[in-house]
């Protein structure tokens, strides 16, 4: 096992590597579908140095990190590239890690031979570091990649059944970017499935154990906001990347659905569509884990897969993030529908994002409307993989229900 | 007795002579002093488009080289070209326009300060511009900035009727309009002295229904009467200029800025011998008399000078500054006109460059938080178990 990864990790070192060095690096960091203003490199030299002259980073528009990266890059705004193929490593890593742990449960020896789950580790991590989306979003040095592996280290650590690390590394992955707040429900259904909590409103232990992990999150939360204050003096960072968050004000087009909605509507209905569009993140989490709460992991994938379609500026970083999870449910193949038009509209806007920008910036022939349709096509397709992987996964489960139902009644 | 008779005699005489030279000499000095005008302005119009009215614009431009050699800046002439000639798809000669035919007169020259253009120059800009009554994002070259003691000189040419010019071959300007426009001007104190000329068909019409003072108005056809235009140029295709302006422009290619012609003269360009119609003009409103007002009142801009023998006093306007107590280490140098900006402050301080460090506490905190976290997951002892 450990031949093959090397083996990936080099190819997939050598070739960002390859892509940092060339010319491409420039045109790719700049290009909006894989940078967003929340993680695009360029802001963080921006803030640097404007910390460097004195000033705070967060006046004006331009930065909106937080200060744990500030704190992060300040020493290694030189050597950035080298920090984000690390986290790149440590994704792999989590990754990994992650598959080799998987919790029995969630998947089914009956249906899937040992020798497929051997593999599905190494898949993952193919998918991960080989995947396009990956790879253009390391070379632009979003700091999406960081957050990525903030969060795949918090999976691995849930997985691993430790609270408190599960806990304090949810806290920074909010902390980094609010939405992962809508992963506290998986992770708090996984560990009351480990430790054979049933998850009844009624029973104490219940309580006991979700206001341990809630008062683990919350406390690291409070710890890691206070640091981020004492590092620089200021509150200033909230409006600038929470508030940046909620209220959306950069337009600037992204494969999002936020930016043209906005772009047109009237000033006086922002506000009551912001917190619609904001609340439609959120929203999915109680009915999803309502429906999942015996499979957790796949409720996590789920959660990363509504965050990432339905955030204020998603980039492809947190496509792949996603993506990269597919594997996993290698069982489910069998059963996926509409798997060609999907790949198909997928691979199609991909191609489309770039040409149309073209078009509509430079060429000057088409407008936003047409870099939109493109947007929205693109989510389709990713709703599609979503709600595919979803309908399969009830469809296996019902099988197997039937399956074993059978199988007991041969016996 | 007879020697006495000699003597008054010859005093009457003498104070005769001096009578009549001091009146001479106020005469021309009075004459020289006494348009009291201070600038000149021009705001000359053409209003006619496409390509077969070329004339009406070669009018303009050569009105517009006239007033510019004579002494007016760009900045107090408004010029307000309805069409572009000179880059005009059909010219063969591009950016040229010429009054000549055989080319030997090329009025676009290399200069040429175009502030109204195309379709911009419109019956409702012409008028703002005539009262000031523009938006606040005008530049200024695009207004008219003048005062109670500007010269105006106002040429209109283009195609127009009984009562009417005709802008743009979509819309007109009344003489009624007009003359109720240079009333806001007078009113506004907008304008000293105002001459007007303006070359089309039954031009007269235009300047009847003026009512304000200090007009004066030339026209160069009676109503009922065409001006005609002058001679075709068989290389460009079209005629190139109109016989009152083309009359005109050479009579001001005759006056320089000492010229001392006056309006009489202007009146007597292009009599109907030569112009086929019969020029016209209107001085009834106009309180001096038309044989005192020189050309370069209105067509140039002649500065007054007055000579003086006298010696003045300058006292020294700039005082050293005063020496504050406690100043700071960077040396302020007294300021001198030349050193108005304290370059020495600016160039030999290079920004600090230095880095910004986090806090010593937050660094210490992090790290104690890390480490806390770390041992409490994994133990000490387990620690084999990752390396």
């Amino acid at each position: 096992m450990a031949a093959p990864l090397t083996l990936l990790l080099i190819v997939a070192v050598t070739i960002r590597a390859v892509l940092f060095r060339s010319s491409l690096a420039e045109l790719i960091s700049a290009r909006v579908e894989v940078v967003s203003p929340l993680n695009a490199w360029k802001r963080v030299v921006e803030g640097l140095a404007l910390l460097d002259l004195g000033v705070s980073p967060y006046s004006g528009d331009v930065f909106h990190e937080t200060p744990l990266m500030i704190y992060l890059f300040h020493f290694t705004v030189d050597y950035a590239e080298i920090v984000f193929i690390v986290s790149a490593y440590f994704f792999r890593k989590q990754k990994y890690a992650l598959e080799s742990d998987r919790y029995s449960a969630d998947c089914l020896e009956l249906l899937r031979s040992p020798k497929e789950m051997f593999y599905i580790p190494l898949k993952v991590a193919m998918f991960y570091l080989l995947n396009p989306f990956t790879i253009l979003s390391c070379v632009a040095k979003s700091t999406c990649g960081l957050n990525n592996a903030i969060i795949a280290l918090f999976i691995f650590c849930t997985l691993k059944g430790s609270a408190l690390l599960s806990g304090i590394l949810l806290a920074l992955a909010t902390y980094q970017s609010i939405y992962p707040l809508t992963l506290f429900a998986p992770a708090l259904l996984f560990f009351l499935q480990r430790l054979y909590i049933p998850v009844n409103l009624r029973r104490s232990s219940f309580w006991f154990f979700t206001l341990q992990y809630a008062f683990m999150y919350v406390g690291s939360l409070v710890v890691i906001t206070g640091l981020s204050f004492f590092l620089l003096g200021s509150w200033d960072f909230i409006p600038s990347v929470y508030g940046f968050i909620f209220s959306v004000p950069d337009l600037t087009p992204n494969i999002g659905l936020f930016w043209y909605f906005f772009a047109e509507m009237f000033e006086h209905f922002r506000l009551f569509f912001s917190c619609v569009f904001q609340i439609n993140v959120f929203f999915y989490t109680i009915p999803l884990s309502i429906k999942l709460k015996e499979h957790p992991v796949f409720l996590i994938f789920m959660q990363i897969a509504i965050i990432s379609i339905f955030k204020s500026y998603p980039t492809v970083g947190d496509v792949a993030l996603y993506m990269a999870f597919l594997p996993a449910w290698s069982h489910l193949y069998r059963f996926l529908r509409n798997i060609f038009l999907v790949s198909c509209v997928l691979l199609a806007c991909s191609a489309l994002f770039p040409v149309l920008w073209h078009l509509w910036i430079y060429a000057g022939s088409a407008n936003s409307n047409f870099y939109y349709a493109i947007t929205l096509l693109f989510n389709f397709g990713q709703v599609k993989v979503f709600t595919t992987t979803w309908l399969t996964n009830c469809e296996w489960k019902n099988r197997w229900r039937n399956k074993v139902s059978l199988f007991i009644n041969l016996y | 007795m007879s020697h006495d008779l000699l003597q008054m005699h010859l005093k009457a005489v003498i104070s005769c002579l001096v009578i009549v030279l001091y009146k001479v000499h106020t005469t021309k000095a009075g004459q020289f002093f006494s348009s009291g005008h201070t600038n000149n302005w021009a705001v000359l119009v053409c209003t006619s488009r496409f390509w077969f009215n070329y004339r009406h614009v070669a009018n303009t431009l050569s009105v517009y080289r006239s007033v510019k050699r004579l002494g007016i800046p760009d900045s107090h002439i408004v010029l307000m070209l309805a069409d572009d000639m000179a880059c005009n798809y059909r010219n063969p000669k591009p950016a040229t326009v010429f009054s000549h035919k055989n080319m030997e007169l090329n009025v676009y020259g290399d200069d040429v300060e175009v502030d109204y253009r195309g379709y911009e120059v419109t019956v409702e800009n012409f008028l703002r511009v005539l009262t000031g009554r523009l938006p606040p994002s005008t530049p200024r070259s695009k207004r008219l900035l003048s005062d109670d003691r500007s010269n105006i000189l106002i040429y209109l040419t283009g195609h127009g009727g009984n009562g009417f010019l005709k802008f743009q071959d979509s819309e007109e300007i009344s003489n009624m309009e007009l003359a109720d426009a240079f009333e806001q001007m007078w009113q506004k104190r907008r304008y000293n002295e105002l001459l007007f000329i303006i070359d089309t068909c039954q031009g007269a019409s235009m300047y009847e229904r003026f009512y304000s003072p200090n007009l004066m108005a030339l026209a160069s056809s009676q109503v009922g009467e065409d001006s005609l235009s002058h001679q075709p140029d068989l290389g460009i295709g079209v005629h190139l200029m109109d016989k009152y302006t083309f009359y005109l422009l050479e009579f001001l290619e005759e006056v320089h800025p000492a010229s001392q012609a006056n309006m009489n003269d202007l009146f007597k360009v292009c009599p109907q011998s030569q112009c086929v119609s019969t020029p016209g003009h209107r001085t009834d409103l106009f309180q001096r008399d038309p044989g005192s007002v020189l050309i370069t009142d209105f067509f140039g801009s002649v500065r007054k000078v007055e000579i003086t023998k006298d010696t003045i006093n300058l006292t020294s306007p700039v005082e050293p500054p005063i020496k504050r107590s406690g100043s700071s280490d960077i040396q302020i140098e007294s300021l001198t006109y030349v050193d108005q900006l304290p370059v020495a402050e600016i160039i030999h301080q290079k920004p600090k460059q230095k880095d910004w460090h986090p806090p010593d506490g937050f660094i210490l905190g992090l790290w104690t938080l890390i480490l806390l976290v770390f041992f409490q997951t994994y133990g000490i002892k387990h620690l084999k178990h990752i390396f």
